[in-house]
């Protein structure tokens, strides 16, 4: 009776194992990712702590580059993108990555006015972060399709000159910008602002563009200079005179 | 002082032997593995994500020690009944009482360093420069866990070993969350619900006030003196459960 009850034993317990592989290994390795998943809304961690939020939104951007990486190359479609990025940035207001990342993200699914939204979000929370409107002027440049860009970018552009930690450039590009968007008071202003902060090279360069910008008549010249005196340090002011009256 | 302090050593070398440590070590092997692993999926921002996790993993780490062996530090002398022969010594019940707290507070604190320090070298290869904010975050996650570890042995006078780490852990995640509570409540119309949850929100401590994980990723700054303040408060709290175990303990029959 008792080597009855073992054999009995000993075959359900090999019935069970033999289920369990058998179920183990038809078991699919991967869902199936879907282009819809659930983000909630950001209102309701509302009252969590600055921790935690910092933490929920470190969580829900490990998420998001999985959905992003998922479904980018296979089914092109990133539906929930906006609103994951749009949570972990307002959960972790200055991730600035996330911000940058996601905007470029954007591009992805043939939205770049999110991702203008986004960059401005972001500039709204780190106002000293002269990265965002760079790349908000980056964004005006490239995607917007109006007469206006070279003027939008080059006021987004102007804005990032002013940040500290921006690149040697940025005031060139801007006043570049502002040229070519017929800006004419306004670029002359940021060529100025190029020939006080600028190297010899940058000097140069502004020099070029100022004699463009500046009216060809002595009276009138001397005018339009004048009213950049407050721009231009007073020790610097001599040196800024001879540079743009080269040749009168 | 002497036999709270001998109390105390005592504790910290049975903790010690219980090889308590080795929480460092796989804290460690479980930071080097989510390191390798978070490098290759975060897009660029596995340093943000170490120190963030990271400071996570030392707060449970550190919890399931709080918890589980302050529930069993008192009870364990009970129930062996080695706490006759101790008691049989000059040792009062209240002295007891504390020089185990103090023990258990040494080993969370070489237990809580040891991580905090493995995490700060860590940070510091990945995000290429020291984090001092860390070391910040870590002393407050021990004020925190001291405040655990103090509620839960006060927990442990009046029940079982294993309800009271399961209380204490309720008080650390209550601790956390108590204005998530109240907000909560405050969506329905229960009265009931209403009252319990600002009672969690008084009685509870409000651990989350020290806890500066998000400044430590720049979520916001540290504010020095709202954190000192609110260290002060939760001392208070930890010496209060403490008198409260020790008056209960006291009057307790073995």
């Amino acid at each position: 009776m008792g080597r009855l009850r073992n054999v009995a034993a000993l075959l359900v317990v090999c019935a069970c194992v033999a289920a369990i592989v058998v179920y183990q290994s038809d078991r699919p390795a991967a869902a199936r990712p879907n282009p819809v998943v659930f983000v909630p809304s950001s209102g309701f961690y509302d009252s969590f702590s600055p921790s935690v939020r910092a933490t929920l939104a470190d969580v829900y951007w490990l998420m998001a580059i999985q959905y992003y990486g998922e479904h980018v190359n296979s089914d092109h479609r990133l539906d929930s993108l906006p609103s994951m990025v749009r949570l972990v940035t307002t959960l972790s207001p200055h991730f600035t990555e996330a911000y940058f990342s996601g905007a470029f993200a954007m591009i992805d699914i043939g939205r770049p006015d999110i991702a203008y939204g986004l960059l401005k979000k972001g500039f709204a929370a780190n106002p000293h972060d002269w990265r965002f409107p760079f790349y908000l002027g980056f964004f005006a440049y490239t995607y917007a399709s109006n007469a206006q860009r070279y003027r939008v970018a080059a006021q987004w552009y102007a804005k990032s000159a002013r940040l500290p930690g921006r690149p040697d450039y940025v005031p060139r590009l801007a006043a570049e910008l502002a040229t070519r968007g017929g800006s004419t008071q306004t670029a002359i202003d940021l060529w100025t602002q190029v020939w006080v902060n600028g190297d010899k090279y940058a000097r140069q360069k502004a020099v070029t563009a100022l004699d463009r910008l500046l009216p060809a008549d002595k009276i009138a010249r001397e005018r339009a200079v004048a009213g950049l005196q407050q721009m231009v340090p007073h020790a610097l002011f001599t040196q800024f005179l001879a540079d743009v009256f080269q040749g009168y | 002082m002497r036999r709270v302090a001998a109390v105390a050593v005592n504790t910290f070398r049975e903790t010690i032997r219980d090889r308590i440590l080795g929480v460092i070590i796989l804290f460690a092997l479980a930071m080097i593995v989510a390191s390798l692993w978070l490098a290759s999926i975060s897009l660029g921002q596995e340093g943000r994500m170490i120190k963030d996790f990271g400071l996570v993993a030392i707060s449970l780490f550190g919890l399931i020690v709080a918890a589980f062996v302050a529930a069993s530090l008192v009870r364990k002398e009970v129930d062996k009944r080695t706490v006759f022969i101790i008691f049989s010594k000059p040792v009062s019940r209240s002295e007891f009482i504390w020089g185990k707290f103090l023990g258990l507070a040494a080993t969370m604190f070489v237990v809580l360093m040891g991580m905090t320090a493995f995490l700060f070298a860590l940070a510091w290869i990945v995000a290429h420069g020291p984090q001092g904010s860390l070391l910040v975050a870590g002393l407050l996650i021990y004020l925190q866990l001291l405040v655990v570890m103090a509620m839960t042995m006060l927990f442990s006078t009046l029940t079982s070993a294993i309800l009271a780490s399961v209380w204490g852990i309720c008080v650390y995640a209550a601790g956390q969350l108590s204005h998530n509570v109240l907000s909560l409540s405050r969506l329905g119309h229960s009265g009931v619900t209403h009252v319990m949850s600002r009672v969690v929100f008084y009685v509870v401590p409000n651990l989350s006030a020290i806890d500066v994980r998000g400044a430590v990723v720049g979520e916001g700054a540290m504010s020095h003196t709202s954190i000192l303040a609110w260290s002060g408060y939760l001392v208070a709290y930890l010496v209060v459960a403490l008198f409260a175990a020790t008056w209960i303990f006291a009057r307790k029959e073995f």
